[in-house]
């Protein structure tokens, strides 16, 4: 592989671009495709199943051929509400996975006077924000505060739009109330039902690592499950 | 999903080829049956045998640098490597996991 375009990778990886790797496992030439991309002579004939396993996210060796395609995807944008304590470990499970994200939290004793590293922390009331983001079916949401004045118009919000993953931290209890609140909203059942909620994966645990852990796990089965 | 930490195996060959060292790319580029890692997992290995990152999870990573080194002293610039369990050395490579992978290798030029 040439060293440019190693590090046209490297480029490509940290703007968050979706673009995949081509090699032929013949004559060792590699290229970069992204959609609309010309073809090189050595991948041209392929171009059909390049761009099939491509739109699906396939790695591997193209079958009848001696192309070898490596997706790189964006990283999914994780979108919490609530810089409460849990966030922290949050953050901390996600060092290693490819994900982004983004804290959303009104009080600003949560957000100024407490250490977050390497995430965008936003000051303000999610409805504010959120509606100035186009989302897509690489967005995720995660309501940490339980509280209603804060968490209900973010899941309101992810509900009208495109999310593949929505959940929300509370008890059975907190979770019933919430879900009457919804269906006074004009929610439809499927609408409701499809908020994680009590959020994350049944592991047990109480403190706010484990409870983290749980959220994370829940969101990792999710991103595979839906092949995100 | 994609890992971060391929970012920095990337980051480290280019910083070994900056410093003049010769260096190899392996990338798992099939796998059958219960073999660990996914397709696309990485390992960097250079001309003195130092390594990061694995292609399996310690099954078959003594073979790639061994395979590594060869391809670096004999000048060729790629080479496919197939571990089968069936394979008459599947004791010198253990896969424990039953599974069977197919590695690249290419000298990063």
């Amino acid at each position: 592989m040439k060293i440019d375009i190693l590090q046209e990778i490297i480029e490509k990886k940290i703007s968050k671009k979706r673009f995949a790797v081509l090699t032929n496992l013949m004559n060792g030439k590699s290229e970069l495709f992204e959609l609309g991309n010309q073809l090189s002579d050595d991948f041209k004939v392929h171009k059909k199943d390049i761009e099939n396993y491509f739109s699906h996210k396939k790695n591997g060796i193209i079958s009848e051929t001696n192309i070898f395609i490596q997706n790189y995807t964006k990283p999914i944008e994780v979108i919490i509400v609530g810089a409460v304590h849990i966030a922290q470990y949050l953050i901390d499970f996600s060092k290693n996975l490819n994900l982004m994200i983004t804290i959303i939290d009104p009080r600003e004793y949560f957000t100024k006077k407490q250490k977050f590293q390497n995430v965008k922390i936003i000051n303000e009331w999610p409805e504010k924000i959120l509606k100035k983001i186009q989302t897509d079916n690489n967005y995720a949401l995660i309501t940490l505060t339980h509280d209603p004045k804060i968490d209900d118009s973010a899941l309101q919000f992810a509900l009208k739009n495109k999310f593949f993953y929505i959940g929300a931290l509370g008890s059975k209890k907190t979770h019933d109330k919430r879900c009457k609140r919804l269906k006074e909203y004009g929610y439809t059942s499927e609408q409701i039902n499809s908020i994680h909620g009590p959020i994350g994966l049944k592991l047990g645990g109480k403190s706010a690592p484990e409870i983290a852990l749980s959220i994370i796990s829940q969101l990792v089965l999710e991103i595979n499950r839906l092949n995100v | 999903m994609r890992k971060l930490y391929e970012l920095k195996i990337m980051e480290e060959a280019i910083s070994w080829v900056k410093f003049n060292k010769k260096v190899v790319i392996a990338t798992v580029i099939n796998t059958w049956g219960s073999s660990p890692f996914e397709i696309g997992t990485k390992m960097i290995i250079n001309e003195k045998g130092d390594f990061l990152g694995s292609v399996s999870g310690g099954c078959v990573e003594a073979s790639v640098i061994e395979e590594s080194l060869n391809l670096l002293k004999n000048k060729y610039l790629f080479k496919r490597l197939d571990f089968d369990v069936s394979d008459k050395n599947a004791w010198n490579y253990g896969l424990a996991c039953g599974g069977s992978l197919s590695v690249y290798i290419e000298q990063i030029n």
